[in-house]
């Protein structure tokens, strides 16, 4: 199983680049930021590999399906959208101290992958109900749609970082994060992509739902609890737009999103429903 | 601040409440959705109107929506009511039941708070169309002073020595370019004006639409629709299904017969796949034959058949085998409720009862004897002995009931049932659903047009001083002033292209 030997090194890359980031932010050295960036491209470009040999293998042992079947599998790529995400926004703001909040996130995720007890990293067949195209499209749009919100959630806390930095205080790690200005804009843009990415995931699901269960919803817990991230960001959207709510707020609102979408994802495994296969 | 390194980096639109302007930003509110005036068209104030055209209320409702929900994945709605509300006191019972909070997202508050979203929407909707569609028609001025203020260092340029044919270049630049191209001379400036992407206004309300679509679907479904089931054993037809909420008969007005059902599994014994062939029925012809899956419905007039479950039940041939002490066993094929003449000939037995899984034990006969003299004897065989004798309790099986030799000296022996399958199907009727596909798609497109298009306005002013031309290029944006300010960058750089070229050489 040469993809759980890669993915369990990947785990450890992303914490090397977790150190490199935070390095750089505390000593301020451009020096370690390259570094951080290369080690998360390193962890990235591994770990689309070993999603592709784990793709392959599968075949091998003739249950042959994409690699997004249960809760190890969706953990390994949510790490990947969210590092993937990461490195398209530090590419195009050619700002590295995201990385510092976003990269424990994707180290989290592969840890609770790769450690514990109750996940097993085996490929496993493909049980009826998940035999179908729209697991695919139904699963990368979710999980853009997480990645997003993830990223919010640690432009977030940037942004209440930043509200300690003053002119008097001489932080360099908080002087380096970028104004709040910034942070609200690009925070508001992840929630947008995020709200768009939910939105086709919700899409799929329904209409993957009406053949599978026969009905597009049926108020299952993870529907559900889809829908209520999805009403949270909408409400976020139409205050920011509309009323104009800035700063503060939307960071306070996107916290509670970002519960929602945990909720989503991990609490809803302690409610009965048709999504039992994702524990 | 570097504007264009840091912000909107992404596609993405966003109307900045700035004032650092220059080029970027539209001296017009940026308001996706612009109020127009808080009153009814009529023009008389109207506190209904008021209160429905808010976004305070649109807002209010979505987290009341939200928190609904969280309730109704907390307290059990169908499966485990029973055993929830057993815990529950007399009074919070009553309070759970008259608050429909074991039924919530069914129940006459949940969709009143429907309604109040939909008359949110349309309200908003309509509030704000008028607006809109100002804007979108307006022509603005060409001749604007305003976007000039504050003008970026690119988007001025000088020529030095202009063709003659200047506002013919810009003009039929424009024209080509972006839509509305308008032009004027003032004094020793001419000014030109276009805009593209006028479309992107409409985008929140296409959104908007889709979700009232979405809503209508969901409705259509819930009155003109049904949700049922039907268990069909091979070889059987049925022309009546269950309906799983109210418990009644449905009549479909054809016949579904279950030809084949079949089921694979993994090596691990997971399973691999149900298939049911069944074959559609009108006035006793065949009329259409499907293979149902699992995410592989069929529909015949209207009815979709989903393969949702799975079970066998007894079938019509019983192989036994009857052994005798000091003779060759004899087996025998027989059809259950069937007298058969014992091997010696003392009376008939029969198969009374057949199970095809007791007690997770595997098939089960019950075998009837009649002797010609004495009492009637009844006994359970198993096909598993073996299985029978782990599972049943010692004093059970050393009672008669269960003693395969009972009636002796013959020992009944079952060495096999013929089991069947049947085939668990969901049967849905839902026309709505239609209806809530296009809603989905209207939904995708405008969060698309919302986010990702912008309405552009661009203003190109010409000042002749003495022998140069000094050209600026402004303007403004409904959303991403980034996105503006890479398109101005263009703009300028294509018309100083196109203004240094001189057609005489």
């Amino acid at each position: 199983m040469i993809n759980s030997i890669i993915l369990s090194y990947t785990t450890f890359i992303y914490f090397l680049a977790f150190f490199l980031y935070l390095l750089f932010m505390v000593m301020g050295r451009a020096g370690f930021g390259r570094l951080a960036t290369l080690v998360t491209l390193l962890g990235l470009i591994a770990q689309s590999f070993a999603i592709v040999f784990r793709w392959i293998e599968s075949y091998q042992l003739g249950i042959g399906h994409a690699p997004f079947s249960n809760l190890y599998e969706s953990l390994i790529f949510f790490t990947w959208t969210i590092i993937f995400l990461y490195m398209i926004v530090e590419w195009r703001t050619k700002n590295r101290t995201l990385g510092t909040f976003v990269t424990p996130l994707a180290f989290l995720a592969m840890a609770y992958a790769s450690f514990s007890p109750g996940i097993s990293s085996k490929i496993q067949p493909l049980v009826p109900a998940l035999k179908s195209n729209w697991l695919i499209s139904h699963v990368i749009t979710c999980f853009f749609g997480y990645a997003a919100f993830g990223l919010s959630f640690a432009l977030s806390l940037m942004y209440l970082l930043k509200q300690r930095d003053t002119p008097l205080r001489q932080n360099l790690f908080l002087r380096l994060i970028p104004g709040q200005a910034i942070l609200d804009e690009l925070n508001y843009q992840m929630i947008v992509i995020g709200f768009l990415m939910l939105t086709l995931g919700i899409i799929t699901g329904s209409v993957w739902a009406h053949s599978a269960w026969g009905s597009y919803w049926s108020w299952d817990p993870k529907e559900t609890w889809s829908l209520i991230t999805w009403l949270i960001y909408a409400s976020i959207i139409h205050s920011r737009l509309v009323r104009g709510w800035r700063g503060k707020r939307i960071v306070f609102l996107s916290f509670i999103g970002f519960c929602c979408v945990l909720f989503t994802y991990f609490g809803v495994n302690y409610l009965a429903g048709l999504h039992s296969y994702a524990k | 601040m570097n504007r264009g390194s840091d912000v909107g980096f992404f596609v993405c639109p966003y109307p900045i409440f700035d004032t650092r302007t220059g080029s970027g930003f539209d001296p017009e509110p940026v308001l996706l959705h612009m109020p127009m005036k808080r009153q009814s068209p009529k023009g008389r104030p109207n506190i209904v109107w008021a209160f429905f055209s808010s976004v305070k209320l649109t807002v209010a409702l979505l987290i009341i929506l939200a928190t609904a929900s969280v309730v109704g994945t907390l307290i059990p709605q169908t499966e485990g009511v029973a055993q929830f509300a057993q815990g529950l006191s007399p009074a919070m019972l009553k309070l759970f039941v008259t608050l429909d909070l074991f039924d919530v997202y069914h129940s006459l508050w949940f969709r009143i708070l429907l309604g109040a979203l939909t008359a949110n929407i349309v309200i908003c909707s309509l509030d704000r169309f008028p607006g809109t569609w100002k804007r979108f028609t307006s022509r603005p001025k060409p001749d604007r002073e305003k976007p000039f203020q504050d003008l970026a260092e690119e988007q001025t340029f000088v020529i030095h020595h202009p063709p003659a044919d200047v506002t013919e270049r810009v003009h039929d630049y424009l024209a080509d370019k972006y839509r509305k191209p308008r032009a004027r001379e003032v004094g020793t400036e001419r000014y030109f004006y276009g805009e593209k992407g006028g479309y992107s206004l409409f985008g929140v309300y296409l959104v908007h639409m889709s979700v009232l679509c979405i809503l209508v679907g969901g409705l259509v479904g819930s009155f003109l629709g049904f949700e049922a089931y039907v268990n069909i054993v091979e070889g059987q037809t049925i022309d009546t299904v269950v309906s799983r909420k109210e418990r009644t008969p449905i009549k479909l007005g054809f016949g579904v017969r279950c030809d084949n059902f079949t089921v694979d599994f993994y090596e691990n014994g997971a399973p691999k796949e149900y298939r049911a062939e069944v074959t559609f029925m009108v006035d006793g012809k065949r009329a259409k034959q499907e293979t149902l899956l699992v995410n592989h419905p069929a529909t015949f007039k209207g009815v979709t058949f989903y393969q949702s479950n799975y079970g066998t039940v007894p079938g019509n041939a019983v192989h036994l085998s009857i052994s005798q002490q000091g003779k060759a066993p004899i087996s025998m094929q027989v059809e259950p409720k069937t007298p058969y003449p014992l091997p010696g000939g003392e009376g008939t037995f029969s198969i009374v009862d057949l199970r095809s899984n007791i007690m997770d034990i595997g098939p089960a006969a019950m075998v009837s004897v009649h002797p010609e003299d004495g009492e009637e004897i009844n006994f359970w065989i198993f096909e598993y002995r073996d299985r029978a004798k782990k599972i049943l309790p010692g004093p059970m099986l050393n009672s008669p009931k269960f003693n395969a030799s009972a009636y002796g000296p013959y020992t009944f022996v079952l060495t096999g049932l013929e089991t069947r399958y049947y085939t668990g199907l969901q049967a849905n009727k839902d026309p709505g659903v239609s209806i809530v596909w296009m809603g989905c798609f209207f939904m995708v497109i405008g969060l698309f047009v919302t986010f990702f298009t912008f309405h552009r306005r661009v203003w190109v002013r010409v000042s002749d001083q003495g022998q140069d031309l000094v050209v600026s290029v402004a303007g403004t944006s409904s959303k991403n002033p980034v996105g503006l300010e890479r398109e101005l960058n263009t703009l300028a750089r294509s018309l100083e292209k196109l203004l240094h070229k001189d057609p005489r050489i």
